[in-house]
């Protein structure tokens, strides 16, 4: 039931109030619960829960969903402490007429046509949102080039947080996460300037792009708009065709996407030696189902159907063929000419790609100002991660070993090391 | 306008183009065949076009650094990495008890085993901040974690800790070396050739610092022989106490040696055997003034400890030097005979003094084992008042002595009492495992005893009264309670975990003891 609670803290707050002492005229009746509960305003608050839904409604101003106030008042019926009552309080009945009038009306056979019509009108108002939000950025990206970068770093730490927050009201929640990322680049020490300039340009590059949107090619045009912060729904994904293949994990990333922590799980398929991303979110904390048991050194017999858009990565799995099942080390290692060409490739289809898989042999080299990842031709690019170069280097013992990571534009991140057939994480 | 480069966009965009409001009409490099997108409108929109284009030019075309030489890669290891199953169980101690994993990593070194590679820089940083840790991790390092060790200057303490120092590596160590590295020279000489090592630190004893005279002296602990002794009587005229010291300590090692017969022909007088038979009484008499020779042999070096007399401290010292074999011989008597003798006058205490030093130096089971059963028997004769413990060493020190054996047994006999003292539990924890059979019947009817006894019943306050007891026990039980063999005590104390009648916090106390018991029998049969 916890599960229901938008955060931790929504979870302390109804636990504390799952008491009988805290409500009044609650009860229960059918599938409904109510109750008042006094709060800091001048009336009580009145909660109904719906069981079926569940639904809840609240008079409280909490923007959470649901409320700590539906939470305990679930808490308290679960414990079996809200009476059952002949009948339900007139407003929890009233809200329920009213749901129950709603899914009539969209069950009913008028309700489709009506409902395809406001999905079109609110395409149309985002589009219209997004265009103008992306607007304000050029102007703002302008000024900021206008009135010169150390202007930024006289602002300090979050120099461009009002302008992710214009874009999360714009609806273009991709180009605010990008704005957040940037904003601590003028603290980032040496060389801070080159890195802001680059981040403006791609910003403002994605900003034409949207506005030149009608003449790209599909998969750009795809491109733009999920950098922009549109989603394409599982739904529509899984409606591609699939990709069957036995996917061995490579390696498993956990990142904070703003505050929210994220999974980057990378595959790469046995039969197709195609590369895949499986990313998945946990607002909790805790991820589960499939993204939790996937770790390297397993495999996964599957349908996986990728996102529209190029290079194709992302993807959801669909049916499975089995458990995921123990592996060996991977085939298709490759040196770092491949790896540099394939991350080539990738950005002339999508300029604003920061992160590629790679599966390589090579050697870690300890060194200042910072460590390399060599091939055996002797080529090498940064090492990043300090906290798993050493692990890293012990289990190659100075000799060539097979690797999978994330190429950044600013280096190689190892994450996963093969020792013998043994997956390690780094 | 020339070539736009990053650099130059980058300093444009510093300082602002709202000054000089210039457009970007010509890029550097492969951008500048795309030069035609840029804006031509607004000199800030061309620069964030530009710095787009050549960001992204510049990430696409990557080039590689070229000509990186690799590490010397790690000599091939001949010991075999401990097999996946005990990795994982390793791990799992590291993150548990320093002192299991300690004992883990010591049976995996003692059967043959290396650390697994991946565990290596857990392990070193462990062992860096563990120095207990040190030898049992130096010890499974193998080629590999030597090898890794070498890249941290931090590590390397581990290593040198252990080092195995090679007389091959010639002489140049003890000629310029630091005093460790000499030191580990010496030792290595020492062991393949104890008289070439003797002869090369008396050719150069003279021009020795007094601190390297120190330092160096105690490495001929390693194989000494009568051989030593000649070197060793010079040593004893040495102007550095410490010197003096270490020569003392190594001479008490030589029964036949000069230094032996002296220190015993000075105690015969001071203590006699009087009478036959039941009347038989041990007489001792105060030193009257000691030679000159008898500080050279170690006798008044320090000063009195308070509260006792110079006399009854020489007293007390000249019997610490004898062999503790001579008494027996000369009063024909066995060591819990000797020590059961009365002693006439009021100088018993000075006396036993002296055998409990001897017994710890001289590291003998038989008088520590006769000593304790004295002193438990008269406490208050034996030790009158509280003496410092350079003058009456600790019942402790003497258990440690015990064969393990012997000092289980003790333990399991102090444990079996009533009321269970500090004192009991302090012996218990420092009894080296794994525990035979008896003792840890004792312990497991102790905790069981523990956990049923009715929460604040009397039985309950008195043996159970500090948790700390409890946490101590608990560690030690976890550590040492037997892994293998036909008794399984982690089922054992599983099944008293989960008996209805188990108060907190025991259940959550004994699943812990009972896992890590389980971890250590696991990893054991891996192993074996």
């Amino acid at each position: 039931m916890l599960a229901l609670a938008p955060d931790p803290a929504s979870r302390r707050a109804a636990a504390g109030l799952a008491r009988p002492a805290c409500w009044s005229d609650a009860g229960t009746a059918g599938d409904l619960l109510w109750g008042s509960c006094a709060g800091s305003g001048r009336q009580p608050y009145q909660t109904v829960v719906d069981l079926t839904g569940p639904a809840y409604r609240c008079s409280c101003p909490s923007r959470k969903f649901p409320c700590k106030h539906a939470l305990a008042l679930l808490l308290t019926w679960a414990g079996g402490s809200l009476p059952e009552q002949g009948e339900a309080a007139g407003y929890a009945t009233t809200w329920q007429a009213s749901r129950q009038a709603r899914a009539a009306g969209r069950g009913g056979t008028g309700g489709k046509p009506k409902d395809a019509a406001a999905a079109a009108r609110r395409a149309g108002q985002r589009a219209e949102r997004v265009a103008a939000g992306l607007a304000d950025l050029q102007v703002w990206l302008g000024d900021q080039i206008r009135a010169g970068l150390t202007a930024a770093r006289a602002a300090g730490y979050g120099h461009a947080d009002a302008m992710a927050a214009r874009m999360v009201d714009a609806q273009a929640p991709g180009a605010a996460a990008a704005l957040r990322r940037l904003s601590a680049i003028p603290m980032s020490g040496d060389g801070w300037p080159g890195r802001l300039l680059a981040e403006y340009g791609l910003l403002h590059l994605l900003a034409r792009a949207h506005q030149q949107e009608g003449t790209l090619a599909p998969p750009l045009a795809a491109v733009v708009r999920s950098r922009v912060g549109y989603t394409t729904s599982r739904e529509d994904v899984l409606a591609t065709p699939a990709v069957a293949d036995r996917w061995q994990v490579l390696a498993v990333r956990d990142v904070l996407d703003g505050t929210i922590p994220a999974r980057r799980v990378w595959l790469r398929g046995q039969h197709t030696g195609r590369f895949a991303l499986l990313l998945s979110f946990a607002p909790a904390g805790n991820f589960s189902g499939l993204e939790a048991a996937l770790i390297p050194g397993l495999e996964l017999d599957a349908d996986l159907h990728f996102y529209p858009g190029q290079p194709a990565m992302r993807a959801v799995p669909g049916p499975r063929h089995g458990s995921p099942a123990p592996a060996g080390r991977p085939a298709g290692a490759g040196d770092l000419t491949g790896l540099l060409s394939a991350w080539s490739a990738a950005l002339a289809e999508d300029p604003w790609l920061t992160e590629w898989p790679a599966l390589l042999t090579a050697v870690p080299v300890p060194g200042e100002p910072g460590w390399r990842l060599a091939d055996p031709a002797g080529l090498a690019v940064p090492l990043l991660g300090q906290e798993s170069q050493w692990r890293l280097l012990a289990v190659s013992g100075g000799q060539p070993v097979c690797v999978a990571g994330e190429l950044s534009p600013a280096g190689l991140t190892a994450l996963t090391v093969w020792h013998g057939d043994q997956a390690v994480r780094l | 306008m020339t070539a736009m480069s990053y650099a130059g966009l980058v300093a444009a965009a510093t300082v602002g183009v709202g000054r000089r409001p210039e457009l970007v009409t010509s890029l550097a490099g492969p951008a500048a065949a795309h030069v035609g997108v840029l804006s031509t409108a607004d000199p800030a929109a061309s620069v964030l076009d530009a710095a787009a284009l050549l960001t992204v030019a510049h990430r696409a075309g990557w080039l590689p650094q070229t000509g990186v030489s690799h590490p010397g890669p790690a000599a091939a290891d001949s010991a075999p990495e401990l097999p996946p199953r005990a990795a994982a169980l390793l791990s799992r101690a590291a993150e548990a008890d320093a002192a299991v994993l300690t004992d883990l990593l010591t049976a995996a070194g003692a059967a043959g085993y290396r650390a697994p590679a991946p565990l290596l820089p857990a392990l070193l940083d462990a062992a860096i901040r563990d120095r207990a840790l040190r030898p049992a991790v130096a010890d499974v390092l193998g080629q590999r974690g030597r090898w890794l060790a070498a890249h941290r200057a931090d590590w390397q303490r581990v290593v040198a800790g252990a080092a195995r120092p090679d007389p091959a590596d010639g002489p140049d160590a003890w000629q310029t070396g630091r005093r460790d590295e000499r030191a580990g020279y010496l030792a290595a000489l020492r062991d393949t050739d104890p008289a070439a090592a003797r002869e090369l630190l008396r050719a150069g004893w003279a021009s020795e610092t007094g601190d390297d005279r120190a330092a160096l002296l105690p490495v001929l602990a390693r194989g000494l022989s009568a051989a030593d002794e000649e070197f060793l009587e010079t040593a004893l005229d040495d102007r550095k106490g410490a010197v003096r010291a270490a020569a003392l300590r190594l001479l008490a090692r030589l029964p036949s040696a000069a230094w032996s017969g002296r220190v015993t022909e000075r105690a015969w007088p001071l203590l006699r055997l009087e009478g036959t038979g039941p009347g038989r009484t041990l007489v001792a008499s105060l030193p009257g003034g000691l030679d000159p020779a008898a500080a050279r042999d170690g006798i008044g070096g320090q000063p009195p400890p308070p509260g006792i007399s110079a006399a009854a401290w020489q007293l007390t010292q000249v019997i610490s030097l004898v062999p503790l074999g001579q008494w027996a011989s000369r009063f024909g008597l066995a060591p819990a005979e000797i020590v059961a003798l009365p002693v006439a006058g009021d100088l018993a205490s000075h006396v036993h003094a002296g055998w409990r030093l001897a017994a710890v130096r001289q590291a003998s089971p038989d008088w520590a084992a006769a000593l304790l059963t004295a002193g438990a028997r008269h406490p208050q004769t034996l030790r009158a008042g509280s003496r410092p413990l350079a003058a009456w060493p600790a019942d402790e020190q003497l258990v440690a002595v015990l064969p393990p054996a012997a000092r289980a047994d003790r333990v399991a006999r102090l444990l079996s009492r009533t009321t269970i003292t500090p004192a009991a539990l302090a012996e218990l924890t420092a009894c080296p495992g794994p525990w035979p059979a008896s003792l840890a019947e004792v312990v497991v009817s102790l905790l069981r005893a523990a956990v049923t006894a009715v929460p604040g019943s009397p039985a309950a306050q008195a043996s159970w009264a500090g948790t700390r007891w409890a946490g101590e026990l608990a560690s030690a039980a976890a550590r040492n309670l037997p892994a293998t063999g036909g008794i399984d005590y982690a089922a054992a104390l599983t099944r008293l975990a989960e008996a209805g009648s188990c108060p907190p916090p025991w259940p959550v106390v004994l699943h812990r003891i009972a896992s890590t018991i389980a971890l250590r029998r696991a990893f054991l049969e891996e192993i074996h």
